[in-house]
């Protein structure tokens, strides 16, 4: 069979490579004011591609170029989700690019690549090949980390981030080469039957798992994982705010896509070898969701606060992977569930960050002091993000975290499973914080109690026998301007506005994605099965 | 009919959004949004209703997912999806928790009475709340309410049926609160929470045990389980007394009777379909799902359900005969029939107890806003201070009396046959001594409604009401409609020939059977009933009797009796004695040992771990790389480690 002889499953590569040039084109003729065009560009090509993807590729099982490529559901279903992420992504940056970013064409174009290289990442199924996807993807994060030039903080991310990711990828690359060296293959099947092929009294040189563990650690550097975590506060804090949400859910989700597959085709199947392993990934696991939520104590700037919340979510899904056997599809759903829900959860709250960012161009904790009374919705959406976050029930949180942990202990990983929940509790400490600024601390040069909820009136009430709410005094109305968190009109007067139509349409969807994980994830966990059966046959 | 389960899903979906957007709904009309949403939401649940019914009908037992249920021996549909599908460590295989409802008589004869006394007193709130300026608010909590009142009945498995008795739970402790600018209005509020909290700690437990018996949260898997004998005694009958614990709290049952006079304090429609027409009667509803759990091993449950609710019946009648409040004195008479609910599912009158469940809901509903009508129009709730009002307020006097009427059980009205229906099922299934005690109650029940009705609206009209009017019609009609159901429903009850052999046909547990008529216990009742009416005539319209002699005669008697047995002075003075005492020593132990050495040690070791861990971001790319480096070394030794 030729190599080329199924080229059209790849047709919605294709599309997306040709969408994203055809948004640097476009960015030549517009002119300036009309550039925000190029955002909705990109979304209704996405969106059209999700749509031609499922179409075409649904229940689809192939292989492309001998192997290297894999057109299944589970690369269907990353698929999905990356371009899901994309059009979110796309959407929430809109209002940051046209104020405070020059040249948009590039940065929705650059966007744009970098989900077709997380697309690639999750069909790989040779090591060179999500080498190179990881590359695409990871070129286009540099760049776009440090897309605010004129902003020293944006150079210095894009430059520690460009140097990390070189020394991580050298290691990766090495790792790969020692294991071709002893094993003369890369695919991920071909690993898992040379692995299997040594006796298991033989000695397992070293080199081989020498080679494993450097393409773990290369791995490890992408998800963050403990202590390949460094970059990711000082990337996440400098680079522009969409960028942050787009580091903590995108990158993350493609780097999991992959080491998901790679564990499941060439790990796993390896039994009792896959067995010992399980051990280290579990140990970095518990150390990566320790350090991650610890740290995040001490945070002040949100910014850095997520990206130690990113490092402990990492944990919690590398402890899924960890978990993986061929027994049971349980974990492997969970990691894929998890990251749905994470993602739709860290919309949520990078969201309503970005959209106060916007307003106001802070992103300190202590600023968001008194957002509960100025912008509702904002407020409302980040404190349900948090809860999520944390687990709170109903939300997606509870649901992913408890199908996971489940799935852990289920493999024999109680520990793992019981220092998770732990380390949950402790996050809950960091994520209330974050809610008690914007709800219960008052905006600078306000007095700790703000008038108009109606405090003083009840106190004075106590006791007197039914006196009707509006006859019990002077100062009944509070005047529009002493409301709760007006301080802040005084220094942001855009806070006063109401949030624009993307963002209230980004926050929706979030929303209602929290909403329904949380409560009903079972048509969700059905095409999640179908993917995991995909990979774990 | 696989779509019932739409018909709470409707006002689950408007609450939030009146919620959210009810203000700015209303700016566009001249009547409250939230008002809208919520009756449409309701209508669109009662149209459900009759789509279910019609449903049902034309099922069979061969029909998808219907069955004849083993037990009630009813022709029941059961629809179930799973909820969430998880693996638990320390169990076999994974536990499915499902979601699913029932479409069975019994439920189809409550959604009827929900959907319909809902869908009237929301109508009836239009013009009872307007102007209050929280009226979207009021309307949210209703939708919300109404959402899951209908959830109680169709769950399917107890699971389900807990979460939603807990929000009807929550909205009634909102709407009694809310005119919470009264102090009055957050004592009842925070009283009903926290009284009904204590029987629904005896549900939930009910309810784990049955999981641990049965390994699943579904209904029929645990009447199942009772009929086929692998639950053993003890537990069935354990769980059973749990279940009715919580059936206590929500029913208002003596001990737990305390909080609904109380509830009065809440807007009259609220009482009128909160506190009389659906959520005080889930208790009554709980016990008769749960009827197989109850009626197994010789039916020990059933003696304590029949005694309690004998016992409430009695002493909560002779209160409501003192009580001098329009809206205690059908408070305390709603308790009282619940009591009499209660005596019947435990003289194995299921039949009986459903059909007065359901006949009480209507005409309590009635009468519940026929003194709204009043209070709207006078701002007078005690009824010393009222009288004559039927000079004023023609229709309200009307709708008032078919309702005091037939409560009060005077022939053909629906009253009348419900009524006799639980006498005539006491009479057969306990010893004398219950319907005697139970034929008391009847009197009593007839003579308080007459004293409501005759102090009210008859006798000498007071100076400063003569001014009064009578409601709107948006008020009045719904009166009207539920005047018709408080006279006719009793028909009903009737052997009707066709397909519908009469509502013994259709509601029953085991068998059905048709409409029976005890000579003795009708006239005897029939007889009391007229008596008392005429006799509480001549006292308070006539003004031929006076009660005055009597009332200096038994004078301690009465005090104990208007004083509501003290029962509020016993619990006040445990609580500041025995609970409050004991609460300050845990609150000791809490605070000393729990918090400040227990919690906040570790917490902040916790947080002094993490500041210190912050340190080790340095902020230079050299000692990341390092870092990394060392991680390597790290992994490669530990992975030597294991492999060696």
């Amino acid at each position: 069979m030729p190599l080329t002889a199924n080229l059209d499953l790849l047709t919605p590569e294709f599309a997306l490579a040709g969408l994203a040039f055809l948004v640097f084109a476009a960015d030549l003729v517009l002119p300036e004011g009309r550039k925000h065009w190029l955002g909705w560009l990109s979304v209704a090509g996405l969106l059209a591609l999700i749509a031609v993807s499922v179409i075409m590729l649904w229940g689809v099982e192939e292989t492309l170029y001998n192997g290297l490529l894999a057109v299944d559901d589970f690369s269907l279903w990353f698929k999905v989700l990356f371009m899901v992420i994309g059009v979110f992504i796309i959407l929430s940056s809109m209002d940051f690019v046209s104020e405070r970013l020059e040249h948009q064409g590039e940065f929705y174009g650059i966007v744009l690549f970098s989900v077709l290289g997380m697309n690639v990442m999750a069909q790989s199924r040779e090591l060179l090949t999500a080498y190179i996807a990881l590359e695409l993807l990871s070129f286009s994060l540099y760049v776009l980390a440090a897309y605010a030039r004129d902003n020293a903080k944006s150079n210095e991310s894009g430059l520690k981030y460009i140097i990390i990711g070189a020394f991580s990828s050298a290691i990766l690359l090495y790792g790969v080469s020692m294991v071709y060296g002893v094993l003369g293959v890369t695919k991920f099947e071909a690993i898992a039957a040379g692995l299997a092929a040594i006796p298991d009294t033989g000695a397992v040189s070293p080199s081989l798992w020498v080679g494993v563990a450097l393409i773990l650690v290369g791995l490890g550097f992408k998800v963050a994982a403990v202590p390949f975590h460094m970059w990711a506060p000082d990337v996440y804090e400098g680079a522009p705010y969409p960028i942050t949400a787009y580091l903590s859910i995108g990158s993350k989700a493609a780097a999991f896509a992959l080491v998901l597959r790679l564990a499941a085709e060439g790990f796993v199947p390896v039994g009792d070898r896959w067995e010992q392993w399980q051990l280290i990934l579990a140990v970095l696991a518990a150390v990566t969701m320790l350090v991650g939520n610890l740290v995040a104590l001490a945070q002040r700037n949100l910014k850095r606060l997520m990206a130690y919340s990113s490092i402990g979510h990492s944990g919690f899904i590398l402890a899924g992977v960890a978990a993986l056997s061929l027994d049971s599809n349980l974990p492997s759903n969970g990691v894929m569930l998890y990251l749905v829900g994470y993602s739709a959860t860290n919309f949520v709250v990078f969201g309503g960050l970005i959209s106060f960012f916007n307003m106001t161009g802070k992103e300190m904790m202590s600023d968001l002091a008194g957002l509960g009374g100025t912008q509702p919705f904002l407020a409302a959406s980040i404190a349900i993000g948090m809860f999520s976050l944390a687990g709170l029930p109903i939300f997606a949180g509870f649901a992913i975290k408890f199908y996971l942990f489940t799935a852990v202990a289920d493999e024999g990983f109680l520990w793992l499973a019981g220092l998770a929940v732990f380390a949950s509790l402790v996050s809950l400490y960091y994520y209330l914080q974050v809610v008690r600024q914007m709800y219960i601390e008052p905006a600078e040069g306000e007095p700790a109690y703000g008038h108009g909820y109606g405090y003083e009136h009840v106190d004075a009430e106590h006791g007197e026998q039914g006196a009707g709410h509006n006859e019990s005094g002077e100062g009944d109305e509070p005047a529009p301007a002493r409301r709760y968190g007006a301080a802040q009109f005084e220094t942001h007067p855009a806070l006063g506005r109401r949030p624009s139509v993307t963002v209230i349409a980004v926050l929706g969807a979030g929303l209602l994605a929290v909403f329904w994980i949380g409560v009903y994830p079972s048509p969700l966990l059905d095409t999640i099965e179908a993917a995991s059966k995909a990979i774990l046959s | 009919m696989q779509w019932a389960w739409l018909i709470p899903v409707f006002s689950f979906a408007v609450a939030p959004v009146i919620v959210l957007a009810g203000g700015r709904l209303t700016a566009l009309s001249r009547v409250p949004g939230g008002a809208v949403l919520s009756i449409a939401a309701i209508g669109a649940g009662f149209a459900f209703f009759w789509i279910a019914l019609l449903g049902w009908m034309d099922a069979s037992a061969g029909t998808e997912s219907c069955y004849v249920a083993a037990g009630t021996e009813a022709l029941t549909c059961n629809y179930e999806r799973t909820w969430f599908n998880a693996g638990l460590p320390g169990l076999d295989g994974s536990v499915a928790l499902t979601w699913g409802f029932f479409v069975d008589p019994l439920t189809i004869a409550m959604l009827g009475l929900v959907t319909f006394v809902a869908l009237m007193v929301q109508i009836y709130s239009l013009g009872y709340m307007h102007g209050d300026p929280r009226i979207n608010w009021y309307f949210a909590v209703h939708a919300l309410f109404a959402a899951s009142m209908l959830t109680i009945i169709l769950a399917d498995s107890f699971l389900l049926l807990y979460v939603a008795w807990e929000l009807v739970g929550v909205c009634s402790y909102l709407l009694i609160g809310f005119w919470h600018e009264r102090p009055a209005a957050r004592e009842a509020a925070k009283k009903a929470f926290i009284v009904t909290r204590i029987g629904d700690v005896g549900l939930l437990v009910g309810i784990l045990l049955l999981w641990r018996e049965v390994g699943t949260f579904s209904m029929t898997d645990a009447f199942a389980a009772v009929q086929a004998g692998t639950m053993g005694e003890g537990v069935t009958i354990a769980a059973a007394l749990l279940l009715f614990l919580g059936a206590m709290g929500k029913s208002a049952q003596i001990p737990f009777h305390v909080w609904l006079p109380d509830a009065m304090e809440g807007p009259t429609p609220v009482s009128a379909l909160i506190h009389a027409a659906t959520m005080v009667v889930a208790g009554v509803f709980l016990v008769a799902r749960a009827f197989p759990l109850f009626e197994a091993y010789n039916a020990t449950p059933l003696l304590v359900v029949a005694i309690v609710g004998l016992v409430t019946a009695l002493v909560t009648s002779t209160i409501a005969l003192v009580a001098t409040d329009i809206k205690r004195i059908l408070a305390y008479s709603t308790v009282s029939h619940l009591g009499l609910m209660m005596l019947s599912l435990g003289a194995f009158g299921y039949t009986a107890a459903i059909f007065h469940l359901l006949a009480h809901g209507f005409a309590k509903a009635l009468l519940f806003l026929g003194a709204g009508s009043v209070i709207h129009s006078t701002e007078e709730q005690e009824i010393s201070r009222l009288g004559g009002l039927r000079k004023v307020m023609p229709l309200t006097t009307l709708v008032f009396a078919i309702g005091a009427m037939s409560l009060g059980g005077i022939p053909i009205l629906a009253g009348f046959w419900s009524k006799d229906e639980i006498l005539q099922a006491v009479s057969q299934g306990r010893n004398p001594a219950f319907i005697v005690f139970a034929l008391i109650t009847a009197l009593l029940s007839a003579l308080y409604m007459g004293r409501a009705l005759f102090a009210t609206f008859f006798g000498k009209l007071p100076q400063e009401l003569e001014h009064t009017h009578e409601s709107p019609p948006v008020m009045t009609v719904p009166l009207a409609l539920l005047a018709i159901l408080a006279v006719g429903f009793g028909f009903i009850s009737f052997n009707w020939p066709g397909a519908f052999g009469g509502f013994g046909y259709f509601v029953f547990f085991h068998e059905g059977h048709g409409f029976e008529f005890t000579w003795w216990i009708g006239i005897l009742s029939g007889v009391m009933a007229v008596g008392a009416f005429v006799f509480t005539w001549m006292v308070y319209e006539r003004g031929s009797i006076s009660l005055e002699s009597a009332r200096r005669r038994f004078a301690p008697l009465l005090r104990v009796v208007e004083n509501k047995y003290y029962f509020d002075e016993i619990y006040q003075w445990t609580i500041d004695r025995v609970v409050l005492v004991f609460a300050g020593f845990v609150a000791f132990f809490d605070r000393a040992i729990v918090n400040d050495i227990g919690i906040n040690g570790p917490a902040d070791t916790v947080r002094r771990l993490g500041v210190a861990l912050r340190l080790h971001v340095t902020g230079h790319l050299y000692s990341y790389a390092l870092a990394m480096t060392l991680g390597v070394v790290a992994l490669g030794i530990f992975w030597w480690l294991i492999t060696a």
